[in-house]
């Protein structure tokens, strides 16, 4: 057996001429071998049970990416994904993002929650990178990007979205409740909203608040009760909204929260024809269902569900399911693994890979139909940077498990409401 | 206003409060000793959490009586942490005994993120679950529970403190630490009784509010400032004011929420510390130091 010793004169050579190969320009290296994706998810912190879910669909996505041959079109070139961990601290969003950039990515997604991805938004302009919102909802996001290009602020926009907005969230909402409503032959008129008053939850309750203003349908939101996220108590809240005399309480939650709410809704016997959620996370997750069990039961949430009836995503999910230790497959590692898909489908097309420009053209022209999540038609971007097919669908949780409801094209199963008396 | 509402407010914010004080009687007493704040208490506290969840979900043992067993594994750990750690700065500026705190804090967050992974859960009782309504107005039987476990661990406590030879000790320590050298007290082994004690505390408090309260490993930052706001109210260092301290911030809070919007009854309890301060700074049954 021969040893290699590490001496001063070998270490010294070599790190010569490791520092000649860096210090060449760029055109005179070989072409790298691999495209670099910055993946940004707080996978620390409040956030890191959903922000660890998108990083394993990005990159079980990745990984079937370039077990298929990588990118095509471009050699087979391989994705490399260099990931990033926010630790659910808004600012994080452009550190993270910084770091990966100077890591040589020419690419970015992410990044879960609304505060850390408008962070990256903003490097994502300066740096002229473009990035792919996996998941984050708040409207502003991209609004802001296109209103600075329009106004010639900025020359291009760099920022692009596949995930439903805070206010597509609201409208599709009050359409499922009222076609929910009507399918049912119940007509409840008292509505109470309850929501976590922190960015996503507070966007997420004024887009449902404004598109219920403007369909002006037959309930009423009577009260909106918003309480501080993380919050250590709801006793109060949920005495205040059954003092409200609500048919149907709304809820806006995080996971920790929905833990707190919905047992104490039980405990406070609050009569009422059902609850019906305008889109949150801590409803369905498996975590959520085995720690709530039957407080969970008839509850009816509008959330971006991945399409079961495409045998694909059963597959997916089936996989997802062994490599996350059990965890279903669900909005975020839905979305992400999408986002990853529509960013191979994106350098599939693009003219470079070289030229930041070039891929902002190709994602403008995105006509993608084959992801995995439950959409109104193919994945394209309007003039804001979104994509108005992505929108939600409305699950139940029936016998401890979520089944998509509605719309009728979606619908697994029928919906159960009002909920039977207890 | 509904006065169903206003009484229910007041109730249910009165009996959340012995999980407040509880949590404060700990960092009180480690306070009032040694003079370190403890900025790994909530962290403590949540480990405490998940020990109970361990053993509700492994050994079935309801948490309610799991709670002593919590209590002396974090007897333990407050131990190992003042004999190992606390025990080395106690002599040096607060700044690093700040500094070695937030490190055990961070240690503990992310050992538990390892162990138990980032979803919060919560502990199932039947305790949990069980209320008993006085007309419109219902208790909480779980939190009725957790107000009477928290008076009476807070009065053991001040019985120990007060009555017992090692609680003498640890009061003479607290009072003078030279003169109890001189009189022959054995001062760091006092030091690491009461560490324990106050993590004991704190353990017991966790594995109460385990089915009350969902938690997952970045809790113990909140449930740590919550406390240090409930401490400096009450005063720090005072027993009684840690019990105090903790039936009004949670009333405050409580009916915070019913007067105004819920969102902003933190807004309440941090207002009632400002005026504390501004009115009695140290606190309300705080001893003034010259």
């Amino acid at each position: 057996m021969t040893k290699h010793r590490l001496t001063r004169r070998t270490f010294l050579k070599a790190t010569a001429a490791g520092a000649t190969v860096a210090g060449f320009p760029l055109p005179l290296r070989a072409q790298p071998k691999t495209f670099k994706i910055g993946v940004i998810h707080p996978v620390t912190g409040a956030l890191a049970e959903p922000g660890q879910a998108c990083r394993l669909g990005a990159q079980m996505a990745a990984d079937a990416i370039n077990a298929a041959g990588g990118i095509k079109s471009k050699g087979g070139i391989k994705l490399e994904l260099i990931v990033g961990d926010t630790q659910t601290k808004p600012e994080n969003g452009r550190v993270e993002a910084e770091r990966v950039v100077n890591r040589g990515t020419r690419m970015l997604m992410g990044s879960f929650d609304s505060g850390s991805t408008n962070a990256m938004a903003s490097l994502a302009q300066q740096r002229r990178v473009p990035l792919l919102i996996d998941i984050a909802a708040a409207d502003p996001i991209t609004a802001n990007v296109a209103k600075s290009v329009k106004e010639g602020q900025q020359k291009v926009q760099y920022v692009y979205r596949n995930f439903p907005t805070g206010s597509s969230f609201g409208r599709k909402a009050v359409q499922y409740f009222n076609e929910i409503f009507k399918e049912a032959n119940a007509s409840p008129k008292r509505v109470v909203l309850m929501y976590c008053n922190d960015l996503f939850g507070q966007n997420q309750a004024r887009g449902f608040q404004a598109a219920h203003k403007a369909a002006n349908p037959s309930w009423e939101i009577v009260e909106a009760i918003p309480w501080p996220e993380p919050p250590s108590d709801l006793s109060t809240e949920i005495s205040k909204a059954k003092a409200a005399k609500p048919d149907v309480i709304a809820p806006i939650t995080r996971p920790a929260s929905a833990l707190l709410l919905f047992p104490e809704i039980r405990k406070q016997r609050i009569e009422m024809m059902g609850i019906v959620g305008p889109g949150s996370p801590g409803l369905y997750e498996a975590g959520q269902l085995a720690a709530l069990k039957e407080d969970l039961e008839y509850v009816l949430t509008s959330v971006p569900w991945a399409n079961f009836k495409n045998p694909q995503t059963n597959a997916v999910a089936e996989e997802y399911r062994k490599r996350s230790g059990g965890k279903t497959f669900d909005t975020n590692s839905g979305y992400s693994y999408d986002g990853m898909f529509v960013i191979a489908d994106i350098l599939e097309r693009a003219g470079s890979l070289e030229d930041p420009d070039a891929i902002v053209d190709a994602m403008k022209t995105t006509n993608f139909s084959a992801g995995l999540m439950q959409y109104g038609g193919p994945v394209v971007f309007n003039e804001l940077g979104d994509n108005p097919n992505a929108i939600p669908t409305m699950i139940q949780i029936l016998s401890q498990k979520p089944v998509a409801v509605w719309p009728k094209e979606a619908a697994l199963q029928k919906f159960v409401f009002p909920r039977p008396k207890a | 206003m509904d006065l169903t509402l206003v009484l229910q407010g007041l109730l249910s914010g009165l009996l959340f409060g012995g999980v407040y004080s509880l949590m404060a009687v700990g960092l009180t007493l480690i306070f009032g000793v040694m003079r370190v704040v403890n900025f790994a208490h909530g962290d403590m506290m949540v480990w405490g959490m998940y020990l109970s969840y361990l053993l509700a979900t492994r050994a079935g043992i309801d948490p309610y009586l799991s709670f002593v067993v919590c209590a002396a594994a974090l007897f333990a750990l407050g131990l190992l942490v003042q004999h190992g750690l606390v025990d080395r700065v106690i002599d040096a500026p607060h700044e690093m005994q700040i500094l070695l705190m937030l490190g055990v804090a961070l240690v503990l967050e992310n050992l538990a993120l390892v162990a138990f992974g980032p979803e919060p859960t919560r502990v199932r009782s039947p305790l949990g679950a069980a209320t008993l309504w006085l007309g419109p107005v219902f208790v909480d039987i779980a939190r009725l529970v957790t107000f009477v476990v928290a008076v009476l661990l807070t009065a053991a406590l001040s019985l120990f403190l007060y009555r017992t030879d090692l609680g003498r000790t640890i009061r003479a320590a607290a009072d003078n630490t030279y003169g109890a050298l001189v009189v022959g007290i054995d001062v760091r082994r006092v030091y690491a009784v009461a560490f324990g004690v106050g993590a004991a505390c704190v353990g017991a408090a966790g594995a109460l509010v385990s089915s009350i309260l969902p938690f997952q490993p970045p809790t113990g930052l909140s449930l740590s400032v919550t406390s240090f706001n409930i401490v400096i109210i009450g005063g720090m260092g005072s027993l009684l004011g840690a019990l105090i301290g903790g039936l009004l911030v949670s009333v405050a809070e409580s009916l915070g929420a019913v007067f105004l919007k819920p969102s902003l009854k933190e807004l309440v309890s941090f207002s009632l510390l400002i005026v504390i301060l501004l009115f009695r700074p140290a606190g309300l049954f705080g001893k003034r130091t010259s």
